[in-house]
């Protein structure tokens, strides 16, 4: 056992040596493993910069080796990149190799290891990796310091679109820690418990001064950010392009990319690289760079144009011959010579672009603004063409530009020169027309011609020539030069015929001439004036052609109606036209425009065949016509406006409106309801015929309130709103009236004249005399007679009136009727012996009431009398004093009821005859005495109410003599 | 000036994206090392000798106005295509020297020692990062805003103290 023990142990040991062996022999190439490895980083680009040398390499020795190397983060067994590099190598030579991290290099602890073999096939036995080195630990967290938060990578500049990793590193492991891109809450993963990652994707361009992405503590104010700056994508340059115009510099051009949308974070850089010469410039501007050409002849060119900024590079290629693109300078030298009426020759020098090479000129000629002639020439170095058929006194522009003609690139500028041609004799007569009238026997021609055109007079006209053919006698010539600018002159002719020649002339020469004929007959003969109607492009003019013998026609108006100038104008038309349209920009909406049209005879004499009138444009009246009403009568008046100007009127008068406002709901027939412009309703009557210059307005009713307003209407319309004028019609009745009445007052005062003159014998008829019984001749005849029976009653005869005085006890009371027994006690007035007569003729009656108008009516002298009244005129004027107040207590007091204490006045009137005082009668029968058989008491009214009893008592005394 | 440095404050803010530019945005513990916080008790306030209450606010002052001339940079930097901000800064960063000056005066006048001129900036201050020193020009212009309204009350409680 033990000896197997001691083998085992002998083996071990010799299998340990063996192994020992092999590891020495296996060291050797172990001396080409990397050494000396060292990792350093790069924050700001996220990258992990390696640099290690090999040592064992003999002296001179350079092998190619591959380096395997391995990044782990947080552990060593987190392996993350594993990459061969593969380089050659030299003997102690630092080897350098850069690893850029997506994740930033603060988020995380990263360890980098490598090793090494020979990959090189004169040493194909070393073919074998080296151990690894160890692991060099990067831990930039450690070095961050103690703030709570941080955020990386800050200020990290990507493009649009782009994948950004982001991650936040905290100290504390209490607060909760949220983060935002833009105040949008971004979402991670956590990496260990202190640190958090977040990944973005495709990340957008936001603003030119970055993206801010932002951490913070739920708890406290703790926040930490970075701002991402994301630039847009940096592009190409577009357009670019080289020429030359001298063969002695390129200048080479292109359109820079879109702007990256940052400020200041990135700057781009242009460069300008040729491959055949193998020459690069850096480019100071943007859009453009100059190469100098090289005087070796290099026909041929490759440039490379770079744009670079901080993340991306661009270029483009160009290659090109530089014959090919030579853009010529601009023709110098350049003349126009031998200019004529209708020709001139333009020369010019070019610059030379080779030995060899031709160029193509073109040429152009303008007249007017416009290009009238275009031609190519090609020219070595003098260029030459000749311009034909120009206009004589024109102004041209002649231009000319060249280019390669061998290999067309560009037009060179244009080199322009302006000339003007030669004068040349006018080309065409003026147009003439006339205007006669007849002067104290003389024909006044007034001559008119409207100027050459430019291309007509062939440069400037100084004068005209008026030639005056007497037709009478032919050879009779007058010659009138009339110097430009004149149009026109007025010739006083005698009645004879005249044929007129008028010429322009200019420097050069004279025109054909313009000939009309004027014959003692003007030709005005009356022709019917026609309307015509005027449109916005003017008058459309219409004639009925002549048959034979015209050789034209001429249309004659005036653009200033009104003026006395009249700004004459005419148009020449052909034989065979009839029809024409005028139009002008002098017409005037309003205004009246009169055409005449002539016919042209063979003879060249204008005569007249017809006459329009019209407007361009009519308008509303401008004015109303002043009405004047008369014969007014209860049903109608009458209007008149005579003195109306129609004719200068803004358009043809077509009629009239009178409009007529009454209280009248309803319009009379003739009329129709019409709404004026300040809404008030009244009624319309149309007067369609322009010339009929008065109205009659009927059937209104008498006394009655109207109001008119008369204004003209054209094809446009009515004249303008007026006033209206205010009518009342006469009452119906009033004349009728006026009539009968004056006739009547009239009869009425004749008929009292005649009473006046005739009124005694009226009196005699109507009213005559009372006759007095007195005088009577009755009386003489009665006494004749002796007839003792027939008496005239006299007053004295009548028995007096007596009072009866009726004493009554004080504050007893008693009734009429009870007074019967008590008897009277009579006071006697009138002391008369023939009381007592006893029994003689009276009448008594019985009347409770006493009225003195009864009494007046009688008068026969019974005078009421108080008790205190003394038979005396004095007596009966003082009593009435207290008149009024009894009548108020015999009022109030019924008749059978008489206040205590008061004394009542009981009147006993005992006539004598009731006949007495009537004159009016004669007593034809006279009253027999009758006895009297009762008399009852009378109250008696107080004086007060009665007429004055004076005036009775004077009657009764009147009568009593 | 206190109503210009509140105007300055919102415009700044507003220039510098999310958060800052989030209405109501605030970070009262957001504080620079180098500038002196205005925010104090009212008692250690008022417990302050005239000489310490004025040395404060010139102290202040003369770190702001360095404050305002390096956020001035910033902005120049980050926002270039801003001239009313860069306009805004440069105005209050003149209005914080006139103040300093004002101040120097009174001290003066006081016979109250006045602070030397020092560089509280020192060499820290081009190492920050874009959102740093956002965040740093927002707590100089929050504190622009401060240390004014405290002047403001320094030079208010002073007159009371020395009417006329």
């Amino acid at each position: 056992m033990a000896l197997f023990s001691a083998f085992q142990t002998t083996f071990l040991l010799a299998l340990l040596s063996l192994k020992t062996y092999q590891s020495e022999v296996l060291s050797e190439p172990l001396s080409l493993a990397p050494e000396s490895l060292e990792v350093s980083i790069d924050s700001a680009r996220q990258c992990l910069h390696l640099q290690w040398s090999v040592h064992n390499l003999a002296y001179h020795q350079e092998l190619k080796m591959v380096f395997q190397i391995e990044i782990s983060r947080i552990k060593t067994s987190n392996v993350i990149w594993v990459e061969n590099y593969s380089t050659t190598v030299k003997r102690n030579q630092v080897l350098r190799w850069s690893w850029e991290s997506k994740l930033p290099l603060e988020c995380a602890k990263h360890s980098v290891r490598m090793r090494g073999a020979v990959d090189d096939a004169q040493v194909p036995e070393l073919r074998f990796w080296s151990n690894w080195t160890s692991w060099e630990e990067v831990d930039v967290q450690s070095s961050l310091g103690h703030d709570p938060l941080f955020v990386f990578p800050k200020d990290k500049l990507v493009e649009e679109g782009s994948n950004v990793t982001i991650c936040y590193v905290s100290r504390s492991h209490q607060n909760n820690i949220s983060c935002y891109l833009e105040g949008v809450r971004m979402h991670g993963e956590q990496l260990d418990p202190n640190v958090c990652v977040f990944h973005l994707k495709n990340v957008p361009f936001v603003r030119e001064t970055g993206t801010n992405i932002y951490c913070k503590a739920d708890q406290g104010d703790l926040i930490k950010g970075i701002v991402l700056f994301v630039s847009k994508v940096f592009e190409e340059p577009k357009d670019f392009s080289c020429e030359t115009r001298d063969l002695k510099t390129l200048n080479c051009t292109w359109a820079p990319g879109s702007d990256a949308g940052l400020l200041t974070q990135l700057s781009q850089s242009y460069t300008l690289f040729e491959s055949f010469s193998g020459k690069k410039t850096l480019c100071k501007h943007k859009s453009w760079c100059n190469w100098q050409v090289s005087p070796d002849s290099q026909e041929m060119y490759n440039f490379t144009l770079t744009a670079e900024n901080y993340l991306r590079k661009r270029s483009v290629h160009l290659l090109f011959n530089l014959t090919h693109r030579v853009h010529p300078m601009a023709p110098f030298n350049v003349f126009v010579k031998n200019v004529s009426a209708t020709n001139a020759t333009m020369t010019w020098k070019v610059h030379s672009i080779g030995n060899y090479s031709t160029l193509l000129c073109q040429i152009e000629l303008y007249g007017e603004g416009k290009v009238i002639q275009k031609q190519n020439v090609s020219v070595k170095v003098n260029g030459k063409h000749l311009m034909k058929k120009l206009e004589p006194s024109t102004e041209y522009a002649a231009q000319v530009r060249c280019a390669n003609a061998n290999h067309f690139w560009k037009w060179s500028e244009w080199t322009r020169r302006n000339f003007t041609t030669a004068e040349a004799a006018p080309s065409e007569a003026p147009d003439v027309w006339r205007n006669m009238k007849s002067v104290q026997g003389h024909c006044v021609v007034t001559l008119f011609w409207k100027p050459l055109s430019k291309l007509q007079a062939n440069g400037k006209i100084l004068f005209y020539n008026v030639v005056l053919e007497n037709l009478d006698r032919p050879s009779t010539l007058k010659l009138l030069s009339i110097p430009a600018p004149a149009n026109g002159t007025e010739l006083t002719l005698d009645q004879c015929s005249y044929q007129i020649h008028v010429t322009a002339n200019n420097s050069v020469g004279t025109s054909p001439a313009s000939v009309i004929a004027v014959s003692g007959d003007p030709g005005n003969k009356e022709v019917e004036e026609e309307r015509v109607k005027g449109t916005e492009d003017g008058f459309c003019l219409s004639w009925k052609p002549q048959p034979g013998g015209v050789t034209g026609y001429v249309v004659e108006w005036c653009e200033r109606p009104g003026d006395p100038l009249c700004d004459l104008q005419w148009k020449n038309l052909g034989p065979n036209t009839t029809s024409t349209v005028v139009s002008s920009d002098a017409f005037r909406p309003g205004v009246r425009y009169n055409f005449r049209i002539y016919g042209i005879s063979t003879e060249r004499i204008p005569y007249l065949l017809e006459k329009k009138t019209g407007y361009s444009q009519e308008l509303v009246p401008s004015d109303n016509p002043q009405v004047l009403m008369s014969n007014l009568t209860s049903y109608s008046f009458t209007l008149s406006w005579k003195d109306y100007a129609a004719e200068s009127q803004p358009g043809f008068v077509q009629g009239y409106s009178l409009y007529l406002k009454s209280k009248a709901a309803r319009c009379l027939p003739g009329s129709e309801k019409a709404v004026l412009s300040d809404d008030s309703i009244c009624c319309k009557y149309k007067i369609d015929n322009p010339k009929q210059k008065t109205f009659v307005v009927e059937n209104l009713q008498p006394a009655s309130f109207y109001e008119f307003f008369l204004t003209p209407y054209t094809s446009v319309g009515e004249g303008p709103q007026g006033a209206f004028t205010k009518v009342t019609t006469p009452d119906e009745y009033s004349h009728i009236l006026i009539r009968i009445i004056l006739p009547m007052i009239f009869s009425i005062l004749l008929i009292m004249i005649l009473c006046y003159l005739k009124s005694q014998w009226m009196k005699e008829k109507c009213y005559p005399d009372i006759p007095d019984p007195y005088k009577s001749s009755v009386l003489s005849l009665i006494k004749s007679k002796e007839n003792p029976r027939l008496t005239i009653m006299n007053v004295k005869d009548c028995i007096p009136d007596a009072i009866e005085v009726i004493n009554k006890q004080e504050g007893t009371r008693k009734s009429l009727t009870e007074t019967e027994p008590t008897k009277p006690t009579y006071l006697y007035l009138l002391p008369t012996e023939k009381s007592h007569s006893g029994p003689g003729p009276c009448i008594c009656f019985e009347n409770f009431t006493y009225n003195q108008a009864a009494s007046d009516s009688v008068s026969c002298g019974h005078v009421p009398v108080t008790p205190k009244a003394q038979p005396s005129q004095l007596g009966l004027l003082t009593s009435s004093e207290n008149g009024p107040k009894a009548l108020g207590k015999n009022y109030v007091n019924s008749l059978g009821e008489i206040p205590a204490g008061e004394t009542n006045l009981n009147y006993v009137s005992q006539l004598a005859s009731p006949m007495c005082g009537d004159k009016s009668s004669l007593p034809t029968n006279p009253p027999e005495p009758a006895l009297c058989s009762e008399y009852k008491t009378q109250m008696a009214i107080p004086m007060g109410l009665a007429s004055p009893p004076s005036i009775t008592l004077l009657d009764e005394g009147e009568h009593d003599h | 000036m206190q109503k210009n440095t509140s105007t300055l404050l919102q415009t700044y803010l507003q220039y510098q994206g999310s958060p800052f530019s989030d209405p109501g945005f605030s970070a009262p513990e957001l504080q620079l090392s180098s500038l002196p916080p205005a925010a104090v008790s009212f008692k250690t306030w008022h417990a302050l000798d005239d000489g310490e209450r004025l040395g404060h606010a010139q102290g202040a002052f003369l770190a702001l106005t360095q404050h305002l001339q390096l956020v001035g940079d910033d902005q120049r930097d980050l926002n270039p295509g801003s001239p009313i901000l860069l306009a805004q800064l440069g105005a209050a960063r003149l209005r914080a020297q006139g103040l300093l000056g004002n101040m120097a005066a009174i001290m003066t006048a006081l016979g109250l020692p006045i602070h030397p001129e020092e560089d509280t900036l020192g060499v820290v201050a081009f190492g920050a990062s874009a959102f740093e020193r956002k965040c740093r020009g927002y707590v100089v212009t929050r504190e622009y805003g401060h240390w004014t309204d405290r002047a403001v009350r320094d030079l208010a409680l002073l007159k009371a103290k020395y009417p006329g």
